[in-house]
């Protein structure tokens, strides 16, 4: 069974390893976008299977982003989770109005990342995914 | 940075504080379950402290935006390690 696929678009480098560390440890495929239009240009080329989207971001935002997946059929199916650092009041209703699955606040708790995750890519709850250390790789 | 104080500084400083804080978390946790190499009991603890400290911060953050000031407590943890400094 392939890896399930998951695009991460952040702007700031820092949260961007940091994801993609902690997602690589559980055995998922991960591509990176920096900004508004390479985020639509890395969802549009991987075809990830989620996304973990910032609000935040350079040359439009995260807002645009959806509104531009939404456009394109293959692409307007993806499940979105919003992981922002903005207040959750306006922007959650904001986001789900916008077809989201998920509205996170950073900072967020690893776990609760990983069970969203799961949630969402409909895999069972809880069920622990090997690590590069179970299948000694590490 | 906004020129204009009040809610739009409040809102900077909440974003700009939270994604720091989350780069913080998750590289101590990151620290912590071994992804970058097993850690020394010595090193575990000292990330741990770290790890403790920021989320006093988040607790800080979450309450201030909240508009209820409420002191950061102190958990059993590092009532603890006070004592075990003091003997």
């Amino acid at each position: 069974m392939r890896n399930k696929k998951i695009l991460i678009v952040d702007d700031d480098p820092d949260v961007l390893q940091g994801m993609h560390l902690r997602l690589k440890a559980n055995q998922y495929d991960v591509c990176l976008a920096v900004d508004t239009f390479s985020g639509v240009a890395e969802a549009r080329r991987s075809e990830p299977d989620l996304i973990l989207l910032d609000l935040g971001l350079p040359a439009g935002g995260g807002f645009m982003v959806m509104e531009r997946l939404k456009l394109i059929p293959t692409l307007a199916i993806i499940p979105i989770i919003v992981v922002s650092a903005r207040d959750g009041l306006g922007n959650q209703k904001r986001a789900f109005d916008a077809g989201a699955k998920a509205f996170l606040q950073k900072p967020v708790d690893d776990n609760q990342l990983l069970a969203v995750i799961r949630q969402t890519l409909g895999e069972p709850a809880g069920a622990k995914r090997p690590t590069l250390q179970d299948q000694g790789a590490v | 940075m906004p020129k204009q104080p009040g809610s739009n500084l409040s809102a900077y400083l909440s974003h700009e504080l939270r994604n720091a804080l989350a780069c913080i978390q998750q590289f101590g946790k990151i620290l912590v379950d071994g992804l970058a190499g097993e850690l020394t009991g010595e090193q575990r603890e000292y990330v741990g402290i770290m790890l403790e400290n920021a989320s006093r911060i988040r607790s800080v953050l979450d309450s201030a935006l909240d508009g209820v000031p409420r002191p950061p407590e102190k958990c059993a943890n590092q009532v603890e390690r006070v004592s075990k400094l003091e003997t």
